[in-house]
């Protein structure tokens, strides 16, 4: 491969690679401290799409803008789901543990209800938002980069930034981090886990809302889409280790390197069974994942 | 003397940096109880495990009815005649009290009426009629570790492992538990048996072995072993031996 | 057959197989036998699921792989080769148990929802390839276009029909087939075996039982099936396309019918195939087809009361329903 061709790949893998991780950052804080795969990840990012895209075409509002509606709008979707839905499991098991697959399956229906809730009111349609800055680029050298792309990359590893700061050091962060660790313990030191479990929740998804407004300039949403990023943010997270936030950002920037490079040899179509191959492999390779332990 | 049922010669098990098991050779003669003891993290269950095909051991050699067994997985390690119960008895749901014993008769025959009526015999010796038809996740505690036991039996084992059977038992049960264990040897079947509650083992123990931080430190018939100043030492520290002295 | 069913139970269900059999002369509308047929196919597809994923507790979501690869290689061998259909489905059925084998050997080490992960990717992988490939080694695969089955007429030996009769009676003959080979399984070896693995693996394991290896079996006749369902569809419609014979969508249909109505049990899957798909056809049709999706939204609630109240499944509360009004004493 010519290097200035390898470079434009590294580019291309780099920006989609972090918006990947950003994307998936939710699902492995969910993970990490509830021990529970939400199915309805992707959708709900879908979701945040649709509304950054709603209120452009309803409102006139550039979706940047429209984060500010977008984000607190998907903390409160993904505190309902887990104060309204997913919580009664929790009731039902007697203790803040679930069988991991009946987490799935309740999640599996939420994404089933929200797809096609979705499709039903916006119909298989794809939307999207057309602004200027879409097409955008700066040149860093030679290598024209695209705006919208690079301020989704920069804002993902803000956002992991941001976040690992203040699981670190807020209170309710570490309420978080104790629940992650041992939630019996949790519960013994006055620690409201139930509304931890919601906060977290929320915080997972409302990170969608930020990504929803940031992807839509350059990525036309349909209502089909969720379950592709939702596999999609499994193999990032699977990839960077359950549950580790920076991990999380090195797996989406290895699945974006490595859908790139497979996308020169084959079709971009073809190339996602490079990714999930790359995720069989490693699931049955290295369960913890790539920084995980052994 | 005859030689033994099961030799265990130097078994180690590292994981990461902790040395759990080191080079610990001991072994099970035909138609005894041994008691195995030792405190906590002291490698009992870990050289179970490397018994029973749960884990492999890094040296040595596991050897049963003359034949090395180390490094078989456990379904072949049970056909071959060691069955083994664990800390915590999960009865398999769905299944009433028979059926979930009759799954350990599979193991030696396809025969369900010869599998049906074995199980029903291993209900008997157990004295769980009563509760033999009800759902096995229904049982109480107590109940479940009878079970479990059953279930080990109709695999009509010749050496079984048992792991804290009497652990969270009423004094009344734990009586019945050191009964039925007797019950067993006196059917044939040899038993090497980790238990904490003291008593137990003395009362059930041929022969006790001492495990301490993955060291065999002692072995004798049970009323040397506890005297036994190293012994001591493991349970209690230094001090109090010092003390005693 | 039903061991612990009691006298009601037993009525019921032979008055639901007599009503099956003789459905066709009360509803003579082609359109009634269509979707009739539709709800014993998935009754199908829904207990060949659960032959393995109900009994051993692991959640599958790639089955309808083993559906699309036999649909394609009864369509193809028909195509290419003038194979009988019937015999076609064999092979297809085979293929799909052997390939079978092939993801689940690495794949049933994984738990929870690892494996079900898992699934989804090895479908997809194959859904996706399916859909860019022409052609494979000389073999018209069309790629998403996917293949139509050449219309010859009615002929029993090309398993084409003008009426829409004989396809209802023979998805009726292979639920009978699926539910007959459950009931023996349950009873069998291999039945107490996946019971086991699924309660407790170690302790399955202490007890002789290799865990894969009795997976794998059930796995691999679950698949013969499975394919045999998607040879069946495919000479229904005529038709077959990566998506809709190998999409996630019918892997997902398969698990929520069978987890619905019961996992685990002989006829749970099939209850939860009468309750759901009606539903689906009268969404679709009642409301003029203007709420596309609306029947997955419904899905999707079901399923998630269904999780959140009767995990064991709806055939639980009912059995106990229907002991109580025959006064019998429940297991």
């Amino acid at each position: 491969m010519d290097p200035t061709l390898a470079l434009h790949v590294v580019k291309n893998g780099l920006l989609i690679g972090g918006i990947y991780g950003g994307v998936a950052l939710g699902l492995s804080l969910i993970f990490g401290v509830m021990r529970i795969i939400n199915f309805a990840h992707g959708s709900m990012l879908m979701v945040a799409m649709y509304l950054a895209w709603g209120l452009w075409a309803g409102l006139g509002l550039h979706p940047y803008i429209g984060a500010i509606i977008t984000v607190p709008a998907l903390f409160g979707l993904g505190y309902l789901v887990q104060a309204c839905i997913i919580s009664h499991l929790f009731r039902r098991e007697k203790a803040f543990v679930v069988e991991p697959l009946s987490a799935l399956l309740l999640t599996a229906g939420v994404f089933l209800v929200m797809d096609n809730l979705v499709l039903m009111i916006f119909g298989p349609d794809v939307r999207a938002v057309s602004i200027d800055l879409a097409y955008a680029n700066f040149f860093l050298g030679d290598i024209p980069i695209n705006i919208p792309r690079f301020i989704a990359f920069v804002s993902a590893i803000g956002v992991a930034g941001v976040l690992s700061w203040w699981l670190k050091t807020s209170d309710m962060g570490r309420a978080i981090r104790a629940t992650a660790q041992n939630r019996d313990a949790a519960t013994m030191v006055g620690i409201n886990v139930p509304l931890v479990y919601n906060i977290t929740f929320g915080l997972g998804t409302a990170i969608l809302g930020l990504f929803g407004a940031l992807l839509v300039p350059f990525f036309s949403v349909t209502p089909t889409l969720g379950l592709a990023f939702g596999i999609k943010s499994f193999v990032v997270v699977v990839l960077g280790g359950i549950g580790s936030i920076w991990g999380c950002v090195v797996g989406g920037i290895v699945l974006g390197l490595f859908e790139a490079f497979a996308s020169q040899f084959v079709t971009a179509t073809s190339a996602q069974i490079f990714s999930f191959g790359l995720f069989v492999v490693i699931l049955l390779v290295r369960p913890s994942g790539l920084l995980g332990k052994a | 003397m005859t030689q033994p049922l099961l030799k265990v010669d130097r078994i180690s098990k590292r994981f990461g940096g902790n040395q759990a098991v080191k080079e610990t050779s001991f072994h099970v003669n035909k138609g005894e109880i041994l008691g195995l003891i030792g405190p906590n993290g002291a490698g009992k269950t870990t050289a179970f495990n490397m018994i029973a095909g749960y884990l492999e051991s890094d040296t040595g050699d596991v050897v049963f009815e003359g034949v090395s067994i180390k490094g078989r997985k456990p379904w072949d390690i049970c056909k071959a005649g060691i069955g083994r119960t664990f800390q915590l008895s999960k009865p398999f749901g769905d299944l009433s009290v028979r059926e979930n014993i009759m799954v350990g008769g599979f193991a030696r025959s396809a025969d369900r009426k010869r599998i049906a009526s074995r199980a029903d015999e291993v209900v008997d010796f157990l004295d769980m009629k009563d509760v033999a038809e009800m759902d096995a996740l229904d049982l109480t505690a107590f109940d479940r570790r009878k079970l479990e036991l059953g279930r080990a039996l109709a695999t009509e084992p010749k050496l079984l492992l048992m792991d804290e059977v009497v652990a969270g038992a009423t004094p009344s049960e734990a009586t019945e538990m050191v009964e039925l264990v007797k019950k067993i040897r006196d059917t044939g079947v040899s038993i090497l048996i980790v238990e904490h509650v003291m008593h137990v083992i003395m009362n059930l123990s041929d022969r006790v072995i001492v495990l301490d931080f993955g060291n065999l430190i002692a072995d004798g018939n049970p009323h040397e072993v506890v005297n036994d100043p190293d012994v001591m030492k493991a349970y209690f520290g230094e001090k109090y031996v010092q003390q005693s002295a | 057959m039903f061991g612990s069913a009691t006298t009601l139970e037993r009525a019921l269900i032979l008055i639901v197989a007599a009503f099956l059999v003789f459905l066709p002369s009360i509803v003579r509308d082609p359109y009634h036998i269509h979707t009739a047929t539709m709800i014993v196919y998935f009754s199908f597809m829904a207990a060949s699921w659960n032959f393995v994923c109900g009994y051993v507790g692991q959640l599958s979501l790639g089955h309808s792989v083993f559906s699309g690869v036999a649909g394609y290689v009864t369509v193809l061998m028909f195509t290419q080769m003038g194979l009988s259909p019937w015999i076609g489905m064999l092979f297809g059925g085979f293929f799909a148990a052997v390939l079978s084998l092939a993801i689940g050997f690495p794949t049933f080490r994984l738990k929870g929802p690892y494996f079900t992960l898992t699934t989804i990717a090895f479908a997809e992988i194959m859904r996706i390839w399916f859909e860019n490939t022409d052609n494979f080694i000389g073999i018209p695969l069309k790629g998403s276009e996917g293949l139509v089955v050449p219309l010859v007429g009615d002929s029993f030996w090309a398993f084409q029909f003008n009426e829409k009769l004989p396809y209802y009676y023979i998805a009726l003959a292979l639920l009978a087939i699926i539910v007959i080979a459950t009931a023996i399984m349950e009873r069998s070896k291999l039945g107490y075996y996946l019971k086991a693995i699924r309660g407790d693996r170690d302790g399955a394991e202490a007890l002789g039982i290799n865990p894969t290896k009795y997976s794998l079996i059930a796995l691999s006749i679950s698949a013969f099936f499975t394919g045999i369902g998607g040879a069946f569809f495919a000479q229904f419609f005529r038709y077959i396309n990566p998506e809709r014979n190998m999409g996630i969508d019918l892997s997902i249909d398969m698990a929520i019918m069978s987890i619905i109505g019961g996992q685990g049990t002989v006829l749970g899957p099939i209850l939860g195939s009468f309750i759901l798909h009606p539903i689906a056809e009268v969404a679709r049709t009642s409301l003029g087809g203007s709420f596309l999706g609306l029947h997955l939204v419904i899905y999707g609630a079901v399923l998630a009361l269904t999780v959140l109240y009767f995990p064991q499944g709806i055939i639980v509360p009912l059995r106990k329903l229907l002991a109580r009004i025959s006064g019998g004493d429940v297991k």
